[in-house]
């Protein structure tokens, strides 16, 4: 099989699984919840655990896609092809923390700050659809900021509850390599 | 589409299946290609962000429920799929008429969140007609084999995860755990979830995944990707 160089095939299977556990607490979630953004607190709480189990650049990003790849294979989630942005987009900015504080899935600060980062990338998904649209610059930003502020508080609440699994995971031997 | 049990409908599962979900039918956009669909996606997403003036909405909007009505859903289906949307539509008319004033804001908000929903409709319509199986053939062409692998081999864990989750989540609650669908919305017991269900199910994750990619591998798979 053709590969490129990045994850051994553990890792990538691992990553696969951290985002079939997104697709499961999202489908379990929308049995119960009708609150907006809701979902991003295990979105990013899985998120960030591939990266802290997978320290590679591009984990959160290949956890992100498979995930929205499944959802999109189920069927979960409006505009069909368009929820890949859903979680491309998080995985990306979560990598992007990892370049900048390589240690980050172990930091409950950096942690909280990637998490509603990631999860504020909502914002510039609506902001972006609604330019292409012709929207007034003020009615963007106020349809936004409505839009993704409880699912921002949503993550930073799911990330920090990564920092504790990735340490135990690190303390058991789980998790063998790491920044 | 299936009739639910009464125990079904009482546990808040709505009759006749949530939005955007597939639902079988026999209809000519169900017959249709996947690629074709994600083509017909792309192709009316660009219009909807093309079109401003009445008129071009107008037609648009009906070709866009034309697409969706010759997929045999119905109105109740309609209603499931587009009422985010008229949430949606409604905050940015709130938000125009504050800034404009109603002679002003009225029909650029209308317009706007006209425009949203005919982006997002043919891709409802799509995963409204498409089956997995179906979306996996054509995902199988365009993805890298590495990529497909993992995406399959995750769909096919994807029972077994959530039957383990379950088990995992009963015997902890058996334990005296506080992770009872009651419990677990209190933050106080979050970090009882975390050290309960998703620790142990990490564990979990990350020994079927060292299983399945030895599998894998005896059966000659790369050793990188």
């Amino acid at each position: 099989m053709p590969m490129k160089k990045q994850f051994t095939l553990q890792e990538a299977i691992c990553l696969g699984f951290c985002a079939s556990f997104i697709v499961i607490t999202r489908a379990g979630l929308r049995l119960h919840l009708n609150i907006p953004g809701h979902a991003m607190f295990f979105t990013m709480f899985f998120l960030i655990l591939a990266r802290g189990c997978v320290p590679r650049m591009g984990a959160a990003t290949l956890a992100g896609l498979v995930a929205g790849l499944l959802s999109m294979l189920l069927g979960m989630g409006k505009g069909g092809p368009l929820i890949l942005l859903k979680f491309v987009v998080p995985g990306l900015i979560v990598d992007l923390g990892g370049i900048l504080y390589p240690g980050f899935p172990g930091s409950y600060l950096a942690c909280a700050i990637i998490g509603a980062s990631a999860s504020a990338s909502r914002f510039v998904t609506i902001v972006v659809v609604e330019w292409v649209i012709g929207m007034d610059w003020s009615v963007i930003l106020q349809h936004a900021a409505i839009s993704s502020s409880v699912g921002v508080l949503f993550g930073a609440a799911g990330s920090l509850m990564a920092p504790p699994v990735v340490r135990r995971l690190k303390v058991s031997g789980l998790i063998t390599r790491g920044p | 589409m299936e009739k639910l049990a009464p125990s079904e409908r009482k546990k808040g599962r709505p009759k006749g299946g949530y939005a955007f979900q597939y639902c079988s039918k026999d209809s000519p956009v169900h017959r249709l290609g996947a690629g074709w669909k994600l083509a017909l996606c792309g192709a009316l997403g660009a219009l909807a962000v093309a079109a401003r003036v009445p008129w071009a909405l107008g037609a648009l909007l009906a070709v866009n429920l034309a697409y969706y009505f010759a997929a045999r859903l119905g109105l109740r289906d309609l209603w499931r799929d587009i009422r985010i949307f008229l949430i949606q539509t409604a905050i940015i008319v709130i938000l125009y008429v504050v800034k404009y004033g109603p002679a002003e804001g009225l029909w650029p908000g209308i317009r706007t969140g006209v425009q949203i929903l005919l982006l997002f409709l043919p891709g409802v319509v799509f995963v409204r007609t498409t089956q997995g199986s179906q979306m996996m053939r054509s995902l199988k062409r365009i993805l890298p084999e590495w990529l497909s692998f993992v995406l399959f081999t995750s769909f096919r864990f994807l029972p077994f995860f959530a039957r383990e989750f379950r088990e995992i989540a009963m015997a902890q609650r058996l334990r005296g755990a506080p992770i009872a669908p009651r419990q677990v919305w209190k933050p106080n017991h979050w970090k009882d979830l975390f050290n309960c269900l998703m620790i142990p199910l990490m564990v979990r994750a990350l020994k079927t995944a060292k299983e399945a990619a030895l599998s894998a591998e005896a059966r000659g798979f790369g050793e990188r990707h």
